[in-house]
């Protein structure tokens, strides 16, 4: 049982500006909530800098080592012909085939590891407070459980950053 | 946006410490030079032939900048306004590029076999109505004359909207932008045609001139990597900040990504087809210059591709500038290989101090034009309407 | 970033978000109309037609195909690479306008992606139907078998199995993840419940938290970095498939960037074609706008010079080789039995789009629409010149032939018209056309009047 506030602002600046003020007063944020990426909002947060394009970086090393070696071992050991008089091992033609497959692991694993990161994936059911978020709401939430402050405050906090209609809930989890 | 404390800029003055560093290095090149012809008595083809190269390193830089930056005005964008000059003095050094040309001319009977008139073979014969010197001519003096003159409007009516702004003149330059455009479109490519396909007089590709000109461009990008980042050290454009060395952090890392798939697409070609009129080209270069042909593509395209990965990488000046200066170096070894095989030959043809020196005088020469035209006028555009967007974007 | 003011704005009209979020999901919310069954409906028997003339061909074979000795390509391949041509225009609008910051690219980049997939997807099935026993298809993937068979990984037509395959799955990849926010949109729009669990179980359970998007934003960015060489790479394979050849006018080194050229142009012209009409079927005139259609015109014309330029190239190196194949090759194409297909292809591919020079006409959408439609026109052409041309006259001349499409090689054309077009049709009704968030985050700095609501009293305030 952890108790939820939140509140909602109607334009981003505003919401950055509130963000800075609880952050300030040393409230812990739990979520922020935006119809769009907001500019600036991941600094003000410290969110950490994603690890997506690294997981994209070693997959498509994995791709590009696997398919080269399996087109070089296909062509010397596998079934070695001479095409166009050619040599067994001619590099020059495995690249366009390494070049999609280190793309294409490249861009699923980073795709994959996004939906895992964040929970994301068909069937998945979001704690979905404020249904307006998606549409033009820009919404904080402030969870009891992670500040020092009683939930009372929390709720007059967030309602002195301009913050409308601030709700408190009781959730499940 | 990190409010950062932007300096105030400090008026660019052409003084006597830089003319004295550029005169020593004008100087070595020279010397390099005169060691070449009197000391080491090097076959004549060898020292026009690196006199020819010159040149065209030396055109290519101010072509390229002059391009990238009609390009950018005709495309509407402004994240290069606030280095923008820089640009237009690059382009400015494209009439005295033609005098380096014209002091190679003695040197093209040499470069050039089909100029050998009287005994050509059938092949060369077959290309005389558009190998012969009268046209050929004709053709460098038109590509010189307009160049240079598109070079000379841009720039004037850029420094005259410093003064007398008026909405016309954006429209003049993004009209002038297209006419260059378009005539650069089709120059740079019969100039590569004119000036270094012909050296392999018996062999033809139709990506030639589209190769060349990837080469100049990463060449032009990277010189304005380097001038852009010594300019913002020395706070000459306090403005430049991180955004504008990430995004040309990004042309370099993708245009050099671009001229590799150029050079495979050409490469894979010719190899797998196994012409023989076609592969001679690349026989005679795997062959006699093994080392330096994959040199060519590790520092083109592997050191780039990985050096300029990462956000980081293309964020941090000295780095940038570092494998800016890799990349410009590894052009001109582009060049090189374009040149030296077809003109001078296996015999004769190494790297050593002509190919090493001589570069300075150019560089040399080269800066002090810039520096002079840079000197001339202000150093970012006055009351350009788009210049707030230069300063106040950010890269994700 | 600050927009300078003298910049045309992206978004028409007085807009709020919620005007933004309303006017987008109105297709999607509401009954379909007459126009939409008239146009499915067409659309949707076309598409059986085609599929009934697939399965004659493969039931009878090959020979059905007007292809023959020695035009062993004909109008499949020439079908298959103008569709992958076209599909071409929807990633270089995601992708690459993404990495050079173009903001005009979130009206329409949705629409076009969508039009990628299904142009790869009306692409993909020419080569499948062209081998002719496609049953035993699976012979092209490499897979250990009791012959110790391997697949040729040194010819193009192979690569191109791999690249047509890598386009497909990340382009869908790609149009996926930027729909999953817009399906949450749509998601908390429904007021029906069985429409809210499958926009839900579609929109992965999108919630809109802010590192969610972070990762997004991060993940779009480097999938643009892919998609953009991928999209490069897939049309210059298409090119090799030609141009690893021996045959004069087909090879040729400039085959890479000038079919990488020609499928942005006329890729761009499809995109054209469609958002013309679906901005005015959909109501969306405010945001696809007449300078969206301009930034379209002018990559248009920039791709459509460089694809001229090409030309003017291979003509010129045809001469200047002293090889007397090649100059025939192109005399042929100019002067021989197909030259009324050369010189359709000339007018329409250099001519025509030179006139966008004019901002009259670049801002003229009944213009802009007649040429894209001649655009594509050209473009279907210069596919077949460079496919027929060079087949039916090569080497030698005992060998020489002609080729005529037959009523089936048209009816399957055809089809993959009804086939995409079913997919669009489809497409508009269900998934959000214009990519919502991403229009949202440039309304504040680029609409003409962007209504913000004000948070102290909840009155509307303009900007």
């Amino acid at each position: 049982m952890r108790t939820i506030i939140y509140g909602h602002f109607t334009d981003d600046s505003d919401l950055l500006g509130a963000v800075k003020i609880l952050q300030e007063k040393g409230i812990h944020i739990a979520d922020v909530r935006t119809p769009f990426p907001v500019h600036g909002l991941d600094a003000v947060l410290k969110l950490r800098r994603s690890h997506l394009p690294k997981v994209a970086f070693i997959a498509g090393v994995i791709g590009a080592v696997l398919m080269f070696s399996f087109q070089y071992w296909v062509f010397t050991e596998g079934w070695p012909l001479i095409f166009g008089g050619k040599p067994y091992s001619s590099i020059l033609s495995f690249i366009p085939g390494t070049f999609e497959i280190t793309v294409l692991f490249a861009a699923f694993a980073m795709g994959i590891a996004f939906l895992v990161r964040s929970n994301l994936g068909p069937g998945s059911i979001p704690d979905i407070l404020d249904e307006e978020v998606t549409n033009d709401h820009f919404q904080i939430i402030l969870s009891a459980k992670d500040n020092t402050l009683s939930e009372t405050e929390l709720a007059e906090a967030l309602e002195a950053t301009g913050a409308l209609d601030v709700k408190q809930v009781n959730t499940k989890k | 946006m990190e409010k950062q404390n932007i300096p105030e800029p400090v008026p660019f003055k052409f003084g006597k410490i830089l003319k004295t560093y550029l005169g020593i290095a004008a100087g070595i090149g020279l010397l390099v030079l005169l060691i070449a012809i009197f000391v080491q008595q090097l076959p004549s083809a060898r020292i026009w032939a690196n006199l020819w190269m010159n040149a065209l390193m030396f055109l290519f830089l101010g072509l390229g900048a002059l391009f990238f930056w009609t390009v950018n005005t005709l495309g509407e964008s402004t994240w290069q306004i606030n280095f923008q000059r820089v640009m237009e003095s690059m382009g400015i050094t494209i009439p005295f590029a033609a005098i380096f040309f014209v002091l190679a001319f003695p040197g093209l009977k040499d470069i050039f076999e089909w100029t050998h008139t009287g005994n050509l073979d059938r092949v060369l014969q077959e290309k005389t109505p558009y190998l012969n010197m009268p046209f050929w001519m004709v053709r460098f003096a038109v590509y010189f004359i307009l160049w240079s003159f598109f070079a000379w409007y841009l720039r004037k009516i850029s420094v005259k909207n410093d003064f007398e702004p008026h909405e016309k003149y954006l429209g003049r330059l993004r009209a002038t932008s297209g006419w260059f455009i378009v005539f650069f479109a089709i120059s740079s490519s019969t100039a590569a045609w004119d000036w270094l396909m012909s050296i392999d007089a018996h062999w033809f590709s139709t990506l030639c001139g589209w190769y060349i000109f990837s080469g100049m461009f990463v060449a032009a990008i990277a010189v304005i990597i380097l001038i852009t980042i010594a300019f913002k050290k020395f706070n000459i454009l306090p403005n430049v900040n991180k955004e504008h060395l990430h995004d040309l952090g990004k042309y370099l890392f993708g245009f050099s990504i671009f001229w590799a798939y150029l050079w495979l697409s050409q490469y894979l070609l010719i190899w797998y087809s196994n012409i023989p009129e076609e592969t001679v080209y690349y026989v005679e270069r795997v062959n006699n210059y093994k080392t330096l042909f994959y040199m060519n593509l590790i520092v083109n395209f592997v050191v780039p591709f990985f050096a300029l990965m990462t956000r980081g990488s293309k964020r941090q000046p000295l780095y940038l500038a570092i494998v800016s200066l890799v990349v410009l170096l590894g052009h001109y070894l582009d060049l090189y290989l374009a040149i030296m095989p077809g003109a001078v030959g296996r015999e004769a043809a190494s790297i050593g101090l002509l190919e090493i020196g001589l570069p300075f005088f150019y560089l040399a020469v080269f800066l002090t034009l810039f520096f002079i035209s840079f000197e001339k006028a202000k150093p970012v555009p006055e009351n350009h309407p788009y210049a707030i967007e230069s300063s106040s974007y950010e890269n994700i | 970033m600050q927009v300078s003011q003298v910049r045309e704005p992206l978004i028409n009209g007085e807009k709020s978000y919620e005007n933004i979020t309303a006017d987008v999901m109105a297709p999607v919310r509401a009954k379909p109309g007459k126009l939409w069954f008239f146009g499915f409906g067409i659309s949707a028997l076309v598409m059986l037609g085609g599929f009934a003339a697939i399965a004659y061909t493969i039931w009878f074979g090959i020979g059905t195909w007007g292809v023959n000795r020695t035009i062993g390509w004909g109008w499949g391949i020439t079908n298959f690479v103008w569709w992958v041509g076209i599909g071409h225009a929807g990633t270089f609008i995601s992708a690459i306008l993404l990495l050079f910051r173009q903001k005009w690219r979130t009206s329409i980049n949705r629409a076009a992606e969508a039009m990628t997939i299904f142009a790869v997807m009306c692409a993909g099935l020419f080569p499948l139907i062209h081998m002719g026993r496609l049953p035993l298809g699976f012979f092209i993937l490499p897979y250990p078998n009791t012959r110790e068979l391997w697949v040729n990984f040194n010819s193009p037509l192979l690569w191109d199995v791999f690249a047509i395959t890598a386009y497909l799955l990340v382009s869908l990849l790609f149009w996926y993840m930027g729909l999953i926010p817009d399906l949450g949109t749509i998601r908390d729009r429904m007021k029906t419940l069985w429409k809210k669990k499958v926009y839900n179980f579609l929109s992965f359970g999108w919630k809109g938290s802010a590192r969610h998007w972070h990762r997004h934003e991060s993940m779009s960015l480097v999938l643009a970095g892919l998609a953009a060489p991928l999209v490069l790479s897939v049309h210059t394979i298409v090119s090799f498939d030609f141009a690893t050849s021996v045959i004069p006018g087909w090879h040729t080194t400039i085959f890479p960037p000038y079919f990488v050229s020609g499928a942005v142009f006329s890729g761009f012209a499809m995109v054209l074609t469609l958002m013309i009409v679906t901005r005015r079927a959909l109501n969306l005139q405010e945001y696809i706008t007449v300078g969206h259609v301009e930034s379209m015109n002018k990559v248009i014309i920039a791709t459509g010079s460089i694809v001229g330029i090409a030309y003017i190239t291979e003509l010129f190196m045809a001469w200047y080789s002293g090889v007397e194949y090649e100059r025939y090759a192109f005399i042929n194409r100019a002067m021989g039995p197909y030259a009324w297909a050369y010189w359709i292809m000339m007018t329409c591919n250099v001519i025509s789009p030179q006139l966008l020079w004019i901002k009259k006409l670049r801002r003229n959408l009944t213009f802009t629409f007649i040429l894209s439609i001649f655009i594509n026109i050209g473009m279907w052409f210069e596919r077949f010149v460079i496919v027929v041309t060079s087949l039916h006259r090569d080497y030698l001349p005992s060998s020489w032939s002609m080729y005529k499409p037959t009523w089936v090689e048209v009816a399957i054309f055809m089809g993959t018209f009804g086939l995409f077009f079913t997919l669009f049709f489809l497409f508009i009704r269900v998934f959000p056309v214009i990519a919502l968030a991403e229009v949202k985050s440039v309304a504040k700095s680029s609409a003409r009047k962007f209504i913000r609501k004000s948070s102290k009293n909840q009155k509307p305030e303009k900007e």
